[in-house]
């Protein structure tokens, strides 16, 4: 069986069978390897058994993880690597067999294959530990148009994937013009941000001054016109469910 | 508006089965890929059902209009009609895998992602769950409209490793989300209009592990139609080794019209631009 060997100032102070399917390290008393140092975060990092591999992840510590001097976030551990959490060191020690297994695998390519999470079980273990996820939600955002003109429209949170902004009594925010189209200019949420897009009428669409007769990615604070309408878009932090 | 699409899989260099599956149906407008896991051939039925539920769910709902408080689980507000048809496809297909996957022993803990592509009248919907991906080509720029459920992917997201970090990890094949693992899911879902001569690329991560966004766009650029285009993807991931099963949906669309609703002419033009100067005047006087 593998095994962890802490070490503080070159002195051995306990070999960790990895017995379990995780482990965590960290200052609370509940972590299985418990390093009472300040410079070690209360649930500094765990190691997980992946399909017969160790896999090493920072729990978000405040002084981080290294494995071998360099700065981790996760990591899949061979023999001998030496893990250091504030100024102790891990030393990671597989089996002859684990080290055979692993060079075996290594010429298979290794976790190649497509594996899921077994977030059930992870969520389990972190509620008995009381430690908050490790993939913390990134606060969510979301994008909002201020009109800038004398419309009176002012401000207005774009709530759906799609916003469709035009003549039509089907958009999403409707605004009045002889030449405006039924469906003027869309405003799309994709991976990569907000996304504006022109869609037909006979009312041009400007964004911070230039023509877009396709579409154009929006940044915070950019100025789109759209015949007589103007207004500014930005992001806002909203409170996730 | 004008559609052209094509699907291809290849097993690999490295894999006995296949268990990826794709969907091409231009009748209603939906193309998928879905890349199944689990052994014993569960990963295959996994990755067929989905598509095939998907399918099925989504052409009947369609067809009859079904009010959104029908359709299975709750609607998403943020989205269309077509947007909430496919979020409830996934859930019910979610839901089936799942169930299939509890009841039967050779299909226990099977499971699969799903990538599907909606193309209705001036709307697009992307929608995935997992690591199957799909790229839109406009504009010679190539952009992802799917987002990875993989713990690197998330990493990525939160800011803690790079792009290119999250691309080598030994972690990357490791998902957080799958159709089949849970009873419920959430999928990803985007919504855009579509434009003339987008392209779109669907495809497991047989071919996203080999080939960068770059050599994606290249390729796209340079082919014309979707089966040549199809065919070049999965010759770059067999040079490579392919030591997975590669599946790619290409869809092209030809041109798509921006309404001119007012039929002027150019004479027309300046006397609305004037028009829309008067109302300008109007509204600033109060009147």
């Amino acid at each position: 069986m593998a095994k962890l060997i802490l070490a503080f100032n070159s002195q051995v102070i306990r070999e960790y069978p990895l017995t379990r399917e995780s482990m965590t390290m960290g200052r609370q008393e509940d972590n299985s390897i418990v390093i009472d140092n300040l410079a070690v975060s209360a649930y500094h990092a765990k190691i997980d058994k992946v399909g017969g591999e160790y896999i090493l992840t920072d729990l978000q510590s405040t002084n981080g993880t290294f494995v071998n001097d360099e700065k981790v976030v996760s990591h899949k551990l061979s023999h001998g690597d030496n893990v250091v959490i504030g100024k102790h060191v891990i030393l990671f020690v597989a089996t002859e067999e684990e080290k055979l297994e692993a060079e075996e695998k290594e010429k298979r390519l290794p976790l190649d294959r497509t594996m899921l999470l077994d977030t059930a079980k992870q969520r389990e273990l972190l509620a008995k530990q009381k430690v908050a996820p490790p993939t913390v939600k990134l606060p969510e955002k979301v994008g909002v148009i201020s009109f800038i003109d004398d419309s009176g429209l002012g401000e207005i949170k774009l709530t759906k994937k799609l916003t469709k902004i035009g003549k039509a009594e089907t958009s999403e925010i409707k605004l009045s013009g002889l030449l405006m189209g039924a469906t003027a200019v869309t405003i799309s949420r994709r991976p990569s941000g907000y996304v504006i897009s022109f869609a037909g009428g006979r009312t041009k669409l400007k964004v911070n001054g230039s023509v877009v007769k396709d579409n154009v990615p929006l940044s915070d604070f950019d100025t789109v016109e759209l015949g007589s309408y103007k207004f500014q878009f930005y992001q806002k932090e909203v409170k996730s469910a | 508006m004008q559609i052209k699409s094509c699907g291809m899989t290849d097993v690999g260099l490295q894999r006995e089965g296949n268990e990826d599956s794709f969907s091409v149906e231009d009748r209603f407008g939906l193309y998928m890929v879905a890349d199944g896991m689990g052994g014993h051939l569960a990963g295959e039925v996994a990755s067929r059902v989905a598509v095939e539920m998907i399918n099925k769910s989504f052409s009947k709902w369609s067809e009859q209009v079904v009010p959104l408080d029908e359709i299975f689980g709750f609607s998403d507000e943020s989205l269309s009609r077509e947007g909430n048809y496919i979020l409830g496809s996934i859930r019910l297909a979610n839901r089936v895998i799942y169930e299939m996957a509890c009841d039967y022993e050779q299909y226990n803990g099977m499971g699969t992602t799903i990538v599907s592509l909606l193309v209705a009248s001036g709307l697009i919907v992307a929608a995935n769950v997992g690591d199957s991906r799909m790229y839109l080509v406009r504009d010679k720029r190539i952009e992802r409209l799917s987002k990875d459920h993989t713990i690197v992917a998330e990493h990525a997201e939160m800011g803690v490793m790079t792009e290119e970090e999250a691309a080598r990890s030994p972690l990357r094949h490791i998902l957080t989300r799958s159709l089949g693992s849970s009873e419920n899911v959430d999928a990803e879902v985007f919504e855009i209009t579509p434009s003339s001569e987008d392209r779109f690329i669907l495809c497991s991560d047989g071919l996203t592990d080999l080939a960068t966004d770059e050599e994606i766009l290249h390729l796209a650029l340079k082919e014309t139609d979707p089966q040549r285009l199809c065919r070049r993807l999965i010759d770059l991931a067999l040079e490579r080794g392919a030591h997975d099963n590669t599946t790619v949906v290409t869809v092209f669309l030809g041109e798509v019209e921006k309404k001119m609703e007012a039929s002027f002419g150019r004479l027309g033009v300046v006397v609305a631009d004037a028009l829309n100067g008067a109302s300008r005047i109007k509204r600033k006087l109060g009147l």
